[in-house]
């Protein structure tokens, strides 16, 4: 497989910038409501989240559902609110483009565009993006391997785009207790193939509440350059995956929980495997091997 | 087929329209006030009446007729009462003319005028009380007409307005950006939009107007169609703001003056003048000169050739500077004698 533009290379580690964020060099949390659902909806998760810890706001305008009747997101409308709610928290928002022909009209209201899983391998709105001179979060399959992924990356790479985060957000196993089997060995994987920056998304990655927070956790410890979560502040009246949102409290109490296990993690010795600047217990000039 | 919603768009459709209708009224009997005495007038308000009796027909019965002109009428009067400062700009309601024009002049009524020379002849004449015109536009350049009813024409400059001119794309609702193809807008417009319209696989449409196509859209609704115009004419003509500042440039500003037929008593801090000098070596230079050895700043020199008279130029100067006061008179003075043509177009405060 030929991803030469996505490989990790000797050279030094390129961080991939959406507004004054630095992914790659430095932690980014994303997170946000599922759906874009109103003014005050936004308004609310964008101040909580904001206050939280979060520099990351998300939220879907272009909502990709599994039953053509489930709520189909407000569309342009949408990206305006979701703008509205960035720019009075300060917080650059992504957000995900679905359609080849939507692509410069999201790329106007957004800092940074999401590819989802189930659009990964739609290679017409890859080459898209990669026009767009947009940041691009381009999320796992939910049954792709990682060489497949990152050959994705690479349409993006390929079509002029430098600025490519990867997203882990679970992938299809026998396992039906949680939605997605959250792969979290991607991330030193991918740390170890290429020098794009990664994500996790544990909201996906395990489609249940209770579990967010330990993965999430665990996604920080593996080395992850950034988390996202979904965050809700009534879950029960969301219009999708209400199951999966975490309340602003909650999320709180997580968002504090990752900056002490960072800094935890840093005084660490160098046992814990991981190769950035920032990352927590590596010498930041040494280059690490996973084993 | 029919169907109650599709019903209730068109009434919606004709409510707003009819608003329009109605608003235009209430402007043109707020400019009958400059050729009338008395607000009140009987005998016209009977004409009214019994004309809108006569052609009520159908389900509009003429008694209706009469109670719903009762009602306009009243509303009419307490308008023309309120007599407010007519200020005219040129173009469709919606322009940036008219954005300058509410940003100059506060609660005035904001009367459309065809065009640049209607808009000082009206001023001149008394019919409006004041214009605002574009002088320049900081991408394009001097607006000519304007310069040239300038010179012809004896009105004072008494404010000026720099406007941004940010432009939105707009669809008439429930338009799916997908669906739109193509964009009307004044040529000039749609230049500065050029990257945003090639980036969105867009194809532009000249028209005569940028509030004009927006309202074209709203009396039309022609299918994937969109319009370049100002925020203001989204609030006018009841349509989707589906991009805003899609300007290439976004330091695109316009300067507006505020003309008037007497000077602004007191002045301000920023003068215009016109002047023409003979046809010799040097003479612009001892004018320029004269404002040097003063530390006078001048801000804007535009030359123009003289209507009719080949290889002259008019000249015009803004500079920093109040013409009511006594040294700038005298300097004002020894200007107007070196010159074959002089006019102080107004003092009057600078834009922020």
């Amino acid at each position: 497989m030929n991803i030469k533009l996505a490989a990790r290379t000797a050279e030094a580690q390129r961080a991939v910038r959406v507004g004054e964020l630095e992914f790659g060099r430095a932690f980014v949390l994303a997170a946000g409501p599922c759906s874009v659902e109103s003014e005050e909806q936004m308004a609310a998760v964008a101040t909580a989240v904001s206050a939280a810890g979060a520099n990351l706001l998300r939220g879907g305008a272009f909502k990709p559902r599994t039953s053509p009747y489930a709520f189909q997101g407000l569309g342009l409308a949408g990206l305006k609110i979701l703008q509205r709610a960035g720019r009075e928290t300060g917080l650059p928002v992504v957000t995900e483009v679905l359609d080849a022909r939507d692509v410069p009209w999201v790329a106007d209201y957004a800092d940074m565009l999401q590819i989802g899983a189930r659009n990964m391998q739609n290679f017409s709105l890859l080459k898209e993006v990669g026009r767009a001179g947009r940041p691009v979060l381009l999320k796992r399959g939910m049954n792709a391997t990682l060489t497949e992924w990152l050959s994705c990356a690479e349409y993006i790479l390929h079509y002029g785009n430098p600025d490519v985060v990867l997203c882990e957000r679970g992938i299809r196993t026998f396992e039906t207790h949680t939605r997605n089997t959250l792969d979290l060995s991607a991330v030193p994987a991918l740390h170890h193939l290429t020098h794009l920056p990664v994500m996790v998304d544990p909201s996906h990655g395990t489609g249940r509440r209770e579990l967010i927070p330990a993965m999430t956790l665990a996604a920080v410890a593996a080395g992850a350059d950034s988390v996202m979560l979904e965050v809700h502040h009534q879950p029960e009246r969301a219009l999708s995956d209400g199951d999966q949102a975490l309340l602003p409290a909650e999320f709180a109490g997580l968002a504090a929980k990752i900056f002490a296990l960072r800094s935890a993690l840093a005084r660490l010795p160098e046992t814990v495997p991981g190769r950035r600047a920032d990352n927590p217990g590596t010498d930041s000039g040494h280059d690490m091997e996973v084993k | 087929m029919m169907s109650l919603d599709g019903i209730r768009r068109e009434i919606s459709h004709i409510d707003a329209e009819l608003l329009h209708l109605l608003h235009r009224r209430m402007e043109l009997a707020v400019e009958t006030r400059r050729f009338k005495a008395e607000i009140v007038n009987p005998e016209r308000e009977q004409e009214v009446f019994a004309f809108v009796q006569r052609s009520a027909h159908g389900l509009v019965g003429p008694a209706f007729s009469r109670r719903l002109f009762t009602e306009i009428v009243a509303e009419s009067r307490r308008l023309q009462a309120e007599d407010y400062l007519l200020v005219g700009f040129q173009g469709e309601h919606g322009a940036y003319g008219e954005a300058a024009a509410r940003q100059a002049l506060p609660d005035a009524a904001y009367i459309p005028v065809r065009t640049f020379g209607q808009v000082f002849e009206n001023v001149a004449g008394g019919a409006l009380d004041r214009g605002v015109v574009p002088l320049e536009n900081y991408l394009g350049g001097v607006v000519t007409p304007v310069s040239e009813l300038l010179v012809e024409r004896e009105l004072s400059i008494v404010g000026e307005i720099r406007l941004p001119i940010r432009h939105c794309l707009l669809v008439p609702p429930g338009i799916h950006h997908r669906d739109v193809r193509v964009v009307y807008s004044h040529p000039q417009a749609l230049a500065q939009c050029r990257e945003y319209l090639r980036r969105h696989n867009l194809e532009g449409r000249p028209f005569y107007d940028t509030a004009g196509a927006a309202r074209m859209l709203f009396q039309e609704r022609p299918e994937a169609a969109a319009a370049i115009a100002g925020r203001l004419c989204a609030e006018l003509y009841h349509l989707d703001i589906l991009g805003e500042g899609i300007e290439d440039h976004p330091e695109n500003i316009t300067r507006f003056a505020v003309l008037a037929r007497e000077a602004l008593a007191g002045g301000g801090g920023k003068t215009s003048i016109i002047f023409a000098t003979a046809h010799r070596a040097g003479t612009l230079f001892r004018v320029l000169q004269l404002f040097a050895e003063r530390g006078v700043n001048l801000t804007r020199i535009e030359s123009m050739p003289r209507g009719g008279r080949p290889g002259e130029y008019v000249f015009f100067l803004d500079f920093e500077g109040n013409a009511t006061d006594t040294a700038m008179a005298d300097l004002l003075d020894r200007v107007a004698a070196m010159s074959t043509a002089f006019r102080i177009l107004g003092s009057y405060p600078p834009a922020e």
